[in-house]
């Protein structure tokens, strides 16, 4: 009886929070939910997409039993044992990674209910009402005002505090409970990217429902360095645009150029234009010795922890500008503008300055009387040369890349003046600078790799942002039937294998009538490279969420927006309530929605959360080579898994044999491996024949040109009619088919996975 | 023994289980010899590495072929033996076949019953330090051996960091030749 009375009260509780008696939907199931709400969801997925861990390290460390080896059946003191351990450092990772967007929202939150208040109506332009798919899912709430945002993102703050407690020593024992665990990591880290990108698109004035957003100038050479130049890194917009208003207030924009590295040089060019977009993370180090800023302002987030070492090292001048990285440096928000300036340029000392007027009105300062002081020119191939020559091949730099590859052979070549190798090789680099801090012969590395740095510029079209509501309505049927092969979403971060690879992906999606989705450094890497006809992927696709579109939405926080729109699939176009129904929203995007995420470069925490929060709502996610460090994918076995789902019209569990989606979280080694698993983890129980046969022809024909020509050999479990076979491979296929003594069989009329597990949703809950 | 470390300094090893460093192919023949169900792996890298302008997928080709070895063809290794008129006895890409290498139950690509040796070759070393990893952790009933030219911690028996290309060259001819002594 205490129980039931303490869940009526805790309920009411939650139903007070969420502004329960406003009636815009019935509140569903699950409004805030806690960590055993979801489990059975979880357990379910994870029955069929099984962990699989790669252990990265065979020990323990976490407390002072330790260490304690885990080597196969061991276990440590406290009776953990390998698998157990491993899900334990997901989770971490996803809390990690959840924490770094969840206290980015809460102080843009905080920094702009300063500026306006908490009564700020959110108000994302007219195409788009359904403004926070994820806030109004998981929280159950919809948020009306900046102060709406307070209370979501303190329900993702309570939650971390109870999933990073259960990674203590002695807590939970399970490997699948830590998954489960995870996954709710991952779920909320989507809310606290909504509850970021909101907030800034409010109360910056970011672009919102519009397609067409700007083509802002993206590289190096972009950056025009005859002007005194301001360099943002990071992923918090605060500063930045407090830098900019302060330069437009005082006639100086003209004067100084402004740029920036990472998510927050998207974030300032969806407020200026004008801002450059100098690349991904992978070339931040790159960018700092090269001297071309004046003055560096930190943030938050992927941003170097040497910074201040680096940035006297190239003369520049360092303004730590967000608690969450202050280096050791003296905090100067209090103290007198003139002396900081005064200090920063005569004894050249770096700050923190937390106060984001006085951290622009600084900068600016610093920026004007330090440049002209200062050389900035890129090396010529006579000096890369001659800086070179000391190489004596010793393979030390190569033994400490973490990309594998042989640096110094490229810089042998230099020697002897040839560019090639090294120009190829900078397209492999992570930037990470190990090989040069292991060079014996202090071979300046980075700065002969300035000459295989491209001159060139390109173009990335500025962050946009939500889906449109209007955009969903259009192509909602089209997905959701097939016709549409797929939505893929190329996100995340730089430690590609291959810089390269990702533009590459984008167009062969985008020529192949996918919606290609990207953000963050990805969609930055996507917009360097050009056809023949000198145009990036921007130029050539239409940036509408339709098919052949490429849509960057904008930084890492903005890849809330890329589920968002999988939720507002199921929301608008099937009109299925969302209000605290996670679960059916998830099960949708499972079985209906042919997404695929796709991070080929992933690396941190956060793309951890972002992937493991993809996975929860039923989108599968593709990973680059690095990401085995990760320690867990989600695999199914084809042949032996669990393939049953529910036909919701018929009320029957139908076992289909078919493996839609076959994993949930995959490594491939290959650009041209991942090419042909993208269409294939696109395609979806709810397919129409027609819809079927058009993902099948991608996927059929992407495989003979990627692997030799030949039939996928597991083509036959994708098809279950023969109107399912496209036409250009009806022969071919009906021939294989004959040969393995393959049987059709029905298409599911409403596959859905609830009504197959204990749930407290029932079947009907997913009739529209 | 003391800690052998490996080329790649991101693959050093954090734990007390390493590989066994085998330098003499006529000992890595034995090993080979004596499995009952050996399955070698074919990775990427076989199509761009090569050795006095031999591509390794000949190599290991050759390997499969004196030893009558099933092979496993992942990400696009296919392509190229496709080109060579050859078909490999399974396609699963790295994760795969480990996930299904992991299950003792497996019937491998023989039917046959799950392998007891696995030979891997031409994998990026991190992702193949990871996948050994997984079975030295998860798959008890099985041992593995690489034959790239960096030693692997995480291998139950593992080549030596090669200094120079020609020792590498000479261990894969001797054990190819060691091999076929044996048919
Ligand atoms: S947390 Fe457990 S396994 Fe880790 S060091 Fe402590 S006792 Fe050992
Ligand atoms: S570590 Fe230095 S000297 Fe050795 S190969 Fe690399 S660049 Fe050349
Ligand atoms: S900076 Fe580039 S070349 Fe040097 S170790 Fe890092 S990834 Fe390798």
């Amino acid at each position: 009886m205490a129980e039931v009375k303490e869940m009526t009260r805790k309920l009411e509780e939650i139903h007070k929070k969420i502004k329960a008696e406003i009636p815009w939907e019935p509140v569903g199931p699950t409004p805030m939910p806690e960590i055993p709400d979801l489990r059975n969801w979880d357990m379910r997925l994870l029955k069929t997409y099984a962990p699989f861990y790669a252990p990265f390290c065979d020990l323990c460390c976490f407390c002072t039993y330790g260490k304690c080896d885990l080597t196969e059946t061991r276990r440590g003191a406290c009776g953990i044992d390998i698998a157990t351990q491993q899900a334990r450092w997901v989770l971490l990772s996803c809390l990690m990674g959840c924490s770094a967007h969840a206290a980015h929202g809460g102080h843009i939150l905080e920094f702009l209910i300063e500026r306006y208040g908490p009564d700020k109506k959110i108000d994302l332009g007219g195409s788009i009402n359904i403004e926070a798919p994820h806030i109004r899912t998981v929280v159950g709430l919809k948020p009306e005002t900046l102060g709406d945002l307070v209370i979501a993102i303190e329900y993702v703050f309570k939650e971390i505090t109870h999933l990073l407690d259960s990674t203590a020593m002695g807590q939970e024992g399970s490997y699948l409970d830590y998954e489960s665990k995870a996954l709710h990591a991952g779920m909320l880290d989507h809310v606290g990217m909504e509850v970021a990108d909101i907030a800034q698109i409010v109360g910056f004035n970011y672009p919102t429902s519009v397609a067409d957003t700007p083509l802002i100038d993206l590289g190096w050479a972009a950056v025009d360095k005859s002007k005194p130049v301001i360099l943002f890194v990071g992923h918090n917009p605060a500063t930045s645009t407090v830098v900019i208003d302060y330069l437009r207030e005082n006639n100086l924009y003209d004067q100084v150029e402004v740029c920036g590295v990472c998510c927050t040089a998207l974030e300032t060019s969806r407020y200026s234009d004008r801002a450059k977009v100098v690349g991904p993370f992978s070339r931040q180090l790159f960018f700092i010795r090269s001297g071309i800023a004046d003055v560096i302002m930190t943030d938050e987030q992927c941003i170097r922890t040497d910074m201040p070492i680096e940035a006297s090292k190239a003369g520049s001048s360092l303004i730590a500008t967000l608690d969450k990285a202050m280096y050791g440096l003296e905090d100067a928000s209090e103290m007198d503008t003139e002396d900081i300036v005064r200090q920063m340029v005569e004894d050249k000392k770096h700050f923190a300055i937390l106060d984001p007027r006085k951290a622009a009105e600084v900068a600016a300062k610093v920026a004007i009387v330090i440049a002209p002081q200062r050389r900035k020119e890129w090396l010529t191939e006579g000096e890369a040369k001659e800086l070179a020559t000391k190489c004596n091949v010793c393979g030390m730099c190569e033994q400490v890349c973490p990309n594998l590859f042989n640096i110094g052979a490229g810089i042998a070549e230099v020697a002897k003046g040839n560019f090639d190798l090294i120009r190829e090789q900078f397209n492999l680099c992570v930037g990470c600078g190990k090989c040069e801090a292991e060079c014996p012969r202090k071979i300046p590395i980075f700065k002969i790799m300035q000459i295989a740095a491209s001159k060139e510029s390109w173009k990335v079209r500025a962050g946009r942002g939500p889906i449109m509501d209007t955009e969903i309505r259009t192509v909602g049927a089209p997905i959701t039937l097939g016709t549409i092969p797929g939505v893929v979403a190329i996100v995340g971060c730089s430690n590609f294998p291959d810089i390269r690879d990702i533009a590459e992906m984008v167009d062969e999606f985008a020529k192949r009538k996918y919606i290609v989705v990207v953000s963050g450094c990805s969609a930055m890497v996507a917009g360097m490279w050009k056809d023949a006809d000198g145009k990036t992927v921007y130029e050539k696709y239409p940036p509408a969420f339709d098919m052949g579109g490429v849509v960057n939405v904008g930084s890492c926080v903005a890849n809330s927006h890329i589920t968002g729109a999988a939720i507002k699939i199921a929301n608008i176009f099937a009109a299925l309530p969302l209000r605290g129904n996670y679960e059916v929203m998830a099960d949708y995007v499972l079985n209906r929605v042919g997404a695929v995420g796709v991070a080929w470069g992933a690396y941190s925490q956060k793309a951890a959360s972002i992937a493991t929060g993809c996975n929860r709502l039923g989108i599968p996610v593709i990973l680059g080579p690095h990401s085995s460090k990760y320690r867990r994918l989600y695999l199914s076995r084809k042949e032996e898994d669990d393939w049953r789902v529910m036909d919701a019209r018929k009320r029957e569990i139908v076992d289909t044999g078919e493996p839609s989606p076959e994993h949930l979280a995959y490594v491939c080694e290959t650009k041209e491996k991942a090419m042909v698993m993208i269409p294939k983890l696109c395609i979806r129980k709810n397919d129409t024949p027609q819809g079927r046969a058009i993902k099948l022809n991608h996927y059929i024909s992407l495989h003979k040109k990627y692997m030799g020509g030949g039939l996928p050999e597991d083509i036959h479990l994708f098809v279950r009619r023969d109107p399912d076979i496209p036409l250009v491979y009806k022969k071919e296929v009906r021939a294989y088919l004959q040969e393995i003594g393959w049987k059709p069989k029905e298409p599911v009329g409403l596959p859905t996975l609830i009504g197959t597990y204990p749930s407290k949703v029932s079947v009907d809950a997913v009739i529209h | 023994m003391s800690a052998v470390i490996p080329y790649h300094r991101v693959n050093v090893l954090t734990g007390i289980k390493s590989a066994r460093l085998i330098e003499d192919a006529q000992e890595y023949a034995d090993l080979i010899k004596k499995a009952r169900r050996p399955l070698l792996v074919l990775g990427p890298l076989l199509l761009k590495w090569s050795l006095d302008g031999k591509l390794l997928i000949e190599y290991a080709l050759e390997i499969a072929k004196a030893a009558n070895i099933p092979t496993c063809a992942t990400a696009q290794v296919r392509a190229k033996m496709a080109e060579l008129g050859i078909k490999p006895d399974s396609f699963y890409d790295v994760v795969e076949i480990i996930n299904a290498l992991k299950d003792p139950n497996w019937r491998g690509v023989r039917k046959e019953g799950n392998h007891d040796l696995v030979l891997f070759f031409g994998i990026r070393s991190d992702l193949g330090e990871q996948g050994l990893s997984v079975l030295k952790h998860f798959a008890p009933h099985l041992k593995t051996m690489t034959l790239c030219k960096f030693y692997f911690p995480n291998a139950n028996y593992s080549l030596p960091n090669f200094r120079k290309d020609e020792q590498w060259k000479a261990f894969l001819e001797s054990l190819i030749d060691n091999l076929k002594k044996g048919e």
